[in-house]
C-alpha cells in the first residue's frame, strides 16, 4: 500500500549522480528485504520533485552539511533526513524506523 | 563567494587579456608585462573577447579541464574513471537544460548567486566531506 503524501519515507536521487546510481541497488535490495517502501524521487530532471526537495530543505541541508545535495533519504514523518555517499543499510533502517 | 559586485574588468593594454576580479594581476600571465592592467567597463571587456568562440562541450573536454585543473594540486581526479565520465555526463545535462555546469549531486535553488556556487568545480575546500573524508561532496576531487 502506497503511503500518503506527508507520511512518505522519500530517496531523492539524481539521474546523473555516481553515488546515487551506486547506492540505487542498496535502496532495491533494503526494500525487498524489509518490505519497507520508499518512493524515489529524481531531482534533476523532475522540476517536481525538485520543489520538494527544496520544501524539506532545511533538514535536508543540515544532514548534508550546509547544502542541498543527493542521495538524501527523508522521512516525511519524523522530518529526519540522512544523506551523502556513504550509506549502509542499518543507517538506512534506522532512518526508516524513526530513530 | 561570488561577489560579483565588487568585481571588475581589467584589460592588458599590451596583450588584451581580460581579467574580472577585485584586482588585477601585478604581472600579466599571458605576456609578462607587470602593472600592464587598466581598468575596463564590461562593453569593452566583451568587445575584446567577441571573437573567442570555444566551448567545452563534451564528455572529453570536460574530464581534461578537470584533469588540468589537478595536475599542481593537492588533489587528483576520482580513480573510478565511469564515475568521472557520468560525472561529465551530469554537468553536460546540467549546463544544457539548467544554464551551467551544476553539480549532478547537488541540486539548485532558483537563487542565482546560491546556483553559482554549484557550477563544477566548486569550492569543495569548505565542504564537509573535504574535511572529513579528503573528497568533494560528488567524490570528482579526492586529496593526493
Amino acid at each position: 500500500m502506497v503511503a500518503q503524501e506527508g507520511q512518505r519515507l522519500i530517496w531523492f536521487y539524481g539521474r546523473e549522480c555516481p553515488h546515487c546510481k551506486a547506492l540505487h541497488p542498496v535502496v532495491d535490495r533494503f526494500m525487498a528485504d524489509t518490505g519497507t517502501e520508499i518512493v524515489l524521487l529524481e531531482v534533476w530532471h523532475d522540476d517536481k520533485n525538485a520543489q520538494l526537495m527544496r520544501k524539506y530543505g532545511d533538514k535536508i541541508r543540515e544532514a548534508c552539511g550546509g547544502e542541498l545535495g543527493v542521495p538524501a533519504f527523508y522521512n516525511e514523518k519524523t522530518r529526519k533526513a540522512i544523506c551523502g555517499a556513504r550509506l549502509a543499510i542499518d543507517k538506512i533502517q534506522r532512518w526508516a524506523d524513526g530513530q | 563567494m561570488y561577489e560579483n559586485m565588487k568585481k571588475r574588468f581589467w584589460r592588458c593594454h599590451v596583450c588584451g587579456d581580460i581579467h574580472f576580479g577585485e584586482k588585477p594581476p601585478e604581472t600579466c600571465p599571458t605576456c609578462g608585462f607587470k602593472n600592464a592592467f587598466v581598468l575596463c567597463d564590461r562593453f569593452e571587456a566583451d568587445n575584446v573577447m567577441k571573437d573567442v568562440d570555444y566551448a567545452i562541450d563534451t564528455p572529453e573536454a570536460v574530464m581534461k579541464v578537470w584533469e588540468d585543473f589537478t595536475v599542481k594540486a593537492a588533489f587528483h581526479t576520482w580513480d573510478d574513471k565511469q564515475a568521472v565520465h557520468d560525472l561529465s555526463l551530469g554537468v553536460l545535462e546540467n549546463r544544457k537544460s539548467k544554464g551551467g555546469k551544476f553539480c549532478p549531486c547537488r541540486i539548485t535553488t532558483g537563487d542565482r548567486e546560491e546556483d553559482l556556487k554549484l557550477l563544477c568545480p566548486c569550492n569543495f575546500n569548505a565542504q564537509r566531506t573535504w574535511k572529513e573524508n579528503g573528497e568533494c561532496w560528488c567524490g570528482l576531487f579526492v586529496k593526493r
